[in-house]
Formats: structure tokens, C-alpha cells, sequence
């Protein structure tokens, strides 16, 4: 060595690049290393050990015992050149050792007196560091303590690479995790939008189908039709898929008729049993009439399981059946399982059956249809709900499908406020206007579903004879008719008969602007064809709800300002317009500081607001500001006071409209 | 006659003073406590018409202020939207001649305002 002042590796920048790659330095402490430094300290009997890291400046020391500083300027240290050699470097006594016996650090600062250290050297070669044995008198380390001090460093560099290796997975992780999201997230947009013209395409074969066509063509159209209908199967299961692996299906926790569910499932399903199968629902006698849970995922669960029990069913019988297993205080659970004498899955299959896209025999796409994904749909939506799904079943003799969910009891109270069930409506009396004959057993069905009467019309002249004679609760209108159609007949009821009784229009293809046209001819709501039963119960309520408590067209009354003007004209138009200028701008303020949960600004602003609801002697709205200033002052919001906010926004709205309109 | 009218609700100062322009007033309007405090101070009134809840002081505070440090028997009228009881009788407690609950009538305002000045004078 050519005795250089301060030693340099030859390949010092490959080297800090190395060290820079654990992202080492200035870590916080770390007790894997905390434990190796003292382990040294221990097997070599010494006051003072550490580990050490040399950057282009500085020994930062990782971890330490006897030395009691972070860091020392690189060119006093006596690692830098540890970090020059291969092997360990080990001074019995500084005293007589020719480069650092006059070393500061011998004759004052540590006093050391000896030293042991070996370099850290990474796994492509270079010496990033130190682990280092010190002591304040001359001593040799014996070959097990070299040894074993050697085996500490070799510790230490994995537990290095360790933490580098946990660093680039978790990377990987999260870009794994957000190409998952992105996925999901692509699927769940592109099934949305291709089920919108998707739909268009069935309504309109639909439409086709109706026509006078010869047998060719008819052959034609029915072969788009059950293409269509499949296609949109494919897309409501790849759909469902996507929300629960995104994490967008939640579980409901809602009260239900159990029972009524049940037998909701049986009547849909049994109109597709053929004649040679015995269709059974059996519940135990002790089962419960309501509980608490996921209506919906359990209908869906059921649907699909019997639909494949039928399907793969040529004769003998298949059986849905509840039974109660446990009843706590709380809870209930209930076993419920769908058996069937079908088919049959062989052995190996049984697990693998869950999985998408896979079923039990290839030839069972062609043989039988469906998307393949219906069970793993089933198995997801059954472990969202903590169960498990499982399966018995024998070649030939038959399968049973099975889990067991858990659901919490509901109350008295609860059971009222069932939302999905017709009940609360009385038995409503409702007139049809349907031409198609397929379509009028589709709802006539529905309908005695939800419980309602219900009677036929073929077209809107022969609709609006029947509403000359009986009494309705509420019309479902079909838009294109012989005769007399949708809009026809509903110009007709509200100008000519000048009825007011609900009309909920039901059309098979989703036009722009046809739905601001049924509502422009006077009509209430809108049901698009293939219509979800939900959605149409959830219309008969809004125009039930709606008629129940009419809505009255709002009167502004100006009375007071023009008192206030003394009949100038140019004042009161003044005021009006900074009225309609302010309020808009103050109850956007008004919903960001509600937003912000900032308490004092919304008391202030409901306060200040109040006095410019009174100049057009808006008494309901000044209510709500009241109460929200209330809330306000109690320095808590709730649902309620959410509620009273967005009713002011759309009747400030409402108002902004009629005064606009003056 | 002239009238202080202390309210921070733009729409409802500009009306009241508008209102009370065309019977004859004379109306300094503000829409901070603060500044017509001021202009009580700086100026003579016939009058003061104040809403309570408002931003730099209140028209509790003016009132208490009046009564208690300029030591003037100006008569106050007292608006306010507050639906509050003690609300009214905290304000004659110090000192307000008037109390009005909005939404204030113009008709009664006017009634009030030619009471307080018809006794003074």
C-alpha cells in the first residue's frame, strides 16, 4: 500500500451503490441487529462491539454497545480499513501495531486497545460495513470466537438482504393488488356498458319476434333471442364477480320473510321443472318467519343452485330444504341445502367444480349451458356471509349442496319496516295495458307475487274502458300498443277522464328522451324492460307513497315583499334577484361546512339564511334551517339533519325555478 | 326621524330600509355590530332597530352598550328569529323597548316605531 492518507476501495462507487441499495442508513433501530452486537460483545468477552455501515463520508453504526455516538467522520475510523480486506482484520494490541498506534482514537477518544472486525460483504462481493469486537486491553480471539464472529456477519448481510427482499415484495404486492383493482374496476364498467345496448338488442328481437315472419326467419330470431339471453347471463355473473372481488358487494343486513323467500324461489323456479321431476321445498317447522340478513344474495344463492339442480335432473326429484340447527339468544342458524337424483359429480371433481370457468365434464358447456360461473359466484357469496359452502354427491345417484348461515333474529319492530315486501301497500288493485300476451303473464305473475290484483287490458282503449267501470289503485302501461298507445292513452286519462291515479310506464327498449317523454304526457314512473321485480315494486311504492301524500306544487307568496317594496316594482324584482343569487351560493357554503362537520359556520349560515326565507314567508324551509341550527349548536349532526339539508337543497331549487319564472 | 338598522341578512336590511324609506325615515344601514355601534356613537338617533345574532357584536351587546356606557334612553327595538323565550326577556331585561319575532310584520314594525317616537317626543 502506497500509504494513502485514506484508504479507497478500487471500486468504491459500485460499492456505495450497493450499500445504498439496503436502504440502510439512518434506520431506525432494529433488534435483530441490536441482538447480533450483543452476541459479539458476549462470544468475544468485549466492552465495545458494533455494527457499522461506511457511506462515501461517515461510519453510521447501526447498532452499538460501548460507543454511544451514531455516527464518526469516515477518515478516524479504523474500519475503512476493515472494509479494504476479504477476511477478518483482528489488532491484539494497538500498542504495537505500526499504523494505529499513535491513531487518536488509541492514544485518547475510545482507547482501544484491541480490535476485531470483519468486513460485511454483500452477495455480489462488495464490503458495504463492519461488525466489530473492541476492547480497552490487548486480548486474541481463539478460532471459535473468530468463527463464530464470522457466522454473526453472515447473519447480518441476510438479514440485510431479508429486509430488501421484503421491500421489493411488498412493491410487487401493491402493484399486483392495483393491476386486481384495475381489473375489476375495467370489468365492472365494460359489463355495465355493454349490458345497456345489450339490452336494447333483446327488447328489440323481442319486437322482431312479433312481427310476421316466415319459419326461416322466425328460426333465425329465436336463435338471437336465447344468444341474447345468455349473453346477458355471462355479463350479470362476470358483473357480480367483479363487485366481490373489488369489495363492492356488501352484505345486506335487512329484515326478511325467510319463509316467504324461500317459497319466492320455489314458485320461480318450479315453472321450469319438467314433468318428470319432483320439485320439494321442505322447512322445518321451527323455522323462523323473519330474520336479519342478505335477502337477496340468499335468493340468488338458492336460484342458482336448484337452476343447476334442475338442469343436471333428468328424472327423479329435486329438493330444496331449511332446517334449524341452533337458536341462540341472538341468532338462529339455519342448514340450508338443495339435493337433487341428477348426473352427479365424480370424486376428483368435487373441488375443482368451484372454480370458474371449470365444470364437471367439458362436454357440460355444450351439453347443458350456462357461464361457469354460477358456483363460484355461489361459493363466494355463501363465504361473504362467514360460511362455507360444501358438497356431497355420487356419479349417477345425485348431489347435494350445502352451508349453513348464520342469521341475527329480528324484532317486532324490525319486521314493519320490511322493505321488500308489497304487504304494507294493502292489496292494491292495478290495471294493465299490455298488448304482448307473453308479457301479461310475466307480470300477472309478478304481481301475484307481491300480493296485488291485477286486470288485463290488450291495449289503451281497452285500458281506459276498464277505468271507466272499476276503481284502480294504479296503471302499468305499455308504451307501444294497437289502437291506442302508452302516451295515447295517458294524454287521454289525465285531459280528458282527469284522473290522477298513478301510471308507471313499462317499455321494452330504453330510447333517449322516451322517458321525459312518459313523464311529460303525465305519467309517474318508468320500469325499463327485462324488468327486475325489485325495481317495479320499488316504482309501486314511489307512486303510492307520492299519491299517499301528495306533493303539493310549491306557492311562493310575495305578499310580504311587496309590502316591503310599497309597490315599487323595480325593488321587489331587485330583491327577488338577490335572493335567487344568494341562496343558491349560501347553501353550497351551508353543505360544505356541513361536510366539514364545522359547526359554528353552519349555525351562522342556517341563522343568517332564515331571515331571507322569511321575505317570501317560506315557513317549512325556515323549519329546516331551524333545526339544522339546532343540531348545530349541539354540535352534532345526524342522518336527520343530512336529510332536512338535501330536502332544502331541491326546494331551493324548486323556489329558484318559480321566482325565476315570474 | 332617523333610524340605525343594524342586520346582517342582506335581503332583509335592504327591504327594511326600504320599507321605512318610503314612510319618511332616514335609515343608516349595517351589517356588522361593530360598525353601527360606531355610528351610534358618532351620531344622534331617533331610533335603533337591531337584529341580535350578528358578526362583530351582537344587538344584546349594542343595547347593553347604549343603556349602559353611552347612558342614552334612545328607544331600541330588538328583531330577532330566535324562537327562544328568555330570548325576549333577556332583551328587556337590558334595557330593549321593543321585542319583535321574525319574520317582522312591516305593518307592525311601523306601528311599534311610531309608538316609541310618539311617547318620546
Amino acid at each position: 500500500m502506497n500509504n494513502p492518507q485514506h484508504p479507497i476501495p478500487h471500486n468504491e462507487p459500485e460499492r456505495l451503490a450497493a450499500l445504498k441499495r439496503y436502504n440502510i442508513l439512518d434506520s431506525l433501530p432494529n433488534h435483530a441487529f441490536d441482538d447480533a452486537t450483543k452476541l459479539v460483545a458476549y462470544i468475544c468477552g468485549v466492552p465495545i462491539a458494533h455494527i457499522s455501515f461506511i457511506d462515501e463520508s461517515r461510519q453510521w453504526f447501526k447498532s452499538e454497545i460501548g460507543i454511544g455516538v451514531t455516527e464518526v467522520p469516515r477518515e478516524i475510523s479504523f474500519c475503512q480499513y476493515t472494509i479494504m480486506e476479504s477476511e477478518m482484520v483482528e489488532i491484539p494490541d494497538t500498542h504495537t501495531n505500526e499504523r494505529f498506534k499513535d491513531d487518536p482514537n488509541v492514544i485518547d477518544g475510545f482507547k482501544i486497545r484491541f480490535y476485531a472486525g470483519i468486513p460485511l460483504t454483500t452477495p455480489d462481493g462488495y464490503n458495504i460495513g463492519t461488525i466489530c469486537a473492541i476492547d480497552h486491553v490487548s486480548k486474541e480471539l481463539n478460532d471459535n470466537q473468530r468463527n463464530a464472529l464470522s457466522i454473526i456477519a453472515k447473519h447480518v448481510i441476510n438479514q440485510l438482504e431479508l429486509g430488501t427482499k421484503n421491500i421489493d415484495l411488498n412493491t410487487q404486492k401493491k402493484i399486483a393488488q392495483r393491476a386486481v383493482h384495475a381489473k375489476d374496476n375495467f370489468l365492472a364498467n365494460m359489463s355495465h356498458e355493454i349490458r345497456t345496448p345489450l339490452n336494447a338488442i333483446i327488447g328489440f328481437t323481442d319486437l322482431l319476434a312479433q312481427t310476421k315472419l316466415d319459419t326461416v326467419q322466425r328460426d333465425y330470431i329465436e336463435s338471437v333471442q336465447i344468444a341474447g339471453e345468455n349473453l346477458l347471463l355471462i355479463i350479470n355473473d362476470i358483473l357480480d364477480l367483479s363487485k366481490i372481488e373489488s369489495g363492492n358487494l356488501k352484505i345486506d343486513e335487512q329484515p326478511f320473510h325467510l319463509k316467504k323467500t324461500l317459497k319466492h324461489v320455489y314458485n320461480l323456479l318450479k315453472v321450469k321443472v319438467p314433468k318428470d321431476i319432483e320439485f320439494n321445498l321442505f322447512l322445518d317447522a321451527e323455522m323462523p318467519e323473519v330474520v336479519i340478513g342478505d335477502q337477496g344474495r340468499l335468493n340468488q344463492i338458492l336460484v342458482n343452485l336448484t337452476g343447476n339442480a334442475l338442469k343436471f335432473t333428468e328424472e327423479g326429484e329435486v329438493t330444496i330444504s331449511v332446517k334449524k340447527l341452533e337458536e341462540t339468544e341472538d341468532r338462529y342458524a339455519l342448514r340450508f341445502s338443495v339435493k337433487d337424483t341428477g348426473i352427479g359429480i365424480p370424486e376428483n371433481k368435487l373441488k375443482t367444480i368451484f372454480e370458474r370457468f371449470t365444470q364437471a365434464e367439458e362436454s357440460t358447456t355444450r351439453r347443458f349451458g350456462g357461464t361457469g360461473l354460477g358456483l363460484n359466484i355461489v361459493k363466494q357469496l355463501v363465504e361473504l356471509q362467514d360460511s362455507k359452502i360444501q358438497v356431497k354427491s355420487k356419479p349417477d345417484r345425485g348431489s347435494e349442496f350445502f352451508f349453513v348461515l348464520t342469521y341475527k333474529k329480528a324484532n317486532q319492530a324490525e319486521l314493519v319496516a320490511e322493505p321488500l315486501s308489497g304487504e304494507h301497500l294493502h292489496k292494491l288493485k292495478i290495471l294493465l295495458c299490455e298488448d304482448n300476451v307473453l308479457n301479461q303473464k310475466l307480470i300477472k305473475s309478478v304481481i301475484d307475487n307481491f300480493g296485488f290484483e291485477l286486470d288485463i287490458a290488450d291495449n289503451g282503449e281497452a285500458g281506459i274502458a276498464l277505468l271507466s267501470k272499476n276503481e284502480y289503485d294504479l296503471i302499468l302501461m305499455d308504451l307501444q300498443m294497437p289502437v291506442k298507445d302508452g302516451y295515447q292513452t295517458t294524454e287521454y286519462i289525465r285531459n280528458e277522464m282527469q284522473l290522477t291515479i298513478p301510471i308507471i310506464a313499462m317499455t321494452a327498449h330504453s330510447l333517449v328522451g322516451e322517458q321525459e317523454r312518459c313523464y311529460a304526457v303525465g305519467m309517474d314512473a318508468y320500469v325499463p324492460k327485462p324488468f327486475k321485480q325489485v325495481v317495479l315494486l320499488d316504482a309501486i311504492k314511489t307512486v303510492m307513497n307520492k299519491d299517499s301524500m301528495p306533493v303539493q306544487k310549491r306557492l311562493v307568496d310575495l305578499s310580504f315583499l311587496e309590502e316591503m317594496s310599497c309597490g315599487n316594482l323595480n325593488f321587489k324584482q331587485e330583491m327577488i334577484d338577490l335572493f335567487i343569487e344568494k341562496i343558491q351560493m349560501e347553501v353550497t357554503q351551508l353543505e360544505e361546512a356541513f361536510h366539514n362537520n364545522d359547526y359554528d359556520r353552519v349555525e351562522k349560515l342556517s341563522h343568517n339564511m332564515k331571515s331571507s326565507f322569511d321575505m317570501f314567508l317560506l315557513e317549512d324551509l325556515t323549519g329546516c334551517l331551524s333545526f339544522i341550527e339546532k343540531e348545530a349548536k349541539l354540535r352534532q349532526f345526524t342522518t336527520e339533519t343530512a336529510e332536512q339539508l338535501s330536502l332544502l337543497r331541491s326546494e331551493i331549487t324548486e323556489v329558484v325555478k318559480i321566482l325565476k319564472e315570474l | 326621524m332617523k333610524i340605525v338598522l343594524a342586520e346582517d341578512n342582506e335581503i332583509l336590511r335592504k327591504s327594511l330600509s326600504f320599507f321605512l324609506a318610503s314612510k319618511g325615515f332616514t335609515v343608516d344601514q349595517f351589517s356588522d355590530g361593530k360598525e353601527a355601534l360606531n355610528a351610534i356613537e358618532a351620531n344622534s338617533y331617533d331610533l335603533i332597530l337591531t337584529d341580535i345574532n350578528m358578526p362583530g357584536i351582537s344587538g344584546m351587546e349594542i343595547t347593553q352598550y347604549v343603556r349602559q356606557s353611552i347612558g342614552s334612553d334612545i328607544p331600541i327595538i330588538i328583531f330577532t328569529s330566535s324562537g327562544v323565550e328568555q330570548t325576549e326577556l333577556d332583551s328587556f331585561d337590558i334595557g330593549a323597548n321593543e321585542f319583535i319575532a321574525k319574520p317582522v310584520s312591516p305593518a307592525v314594525l311601523l306601528v311599534r316605531i311610531n309608538k316609541l317616537l310618539n311617547k318620546r317626543a
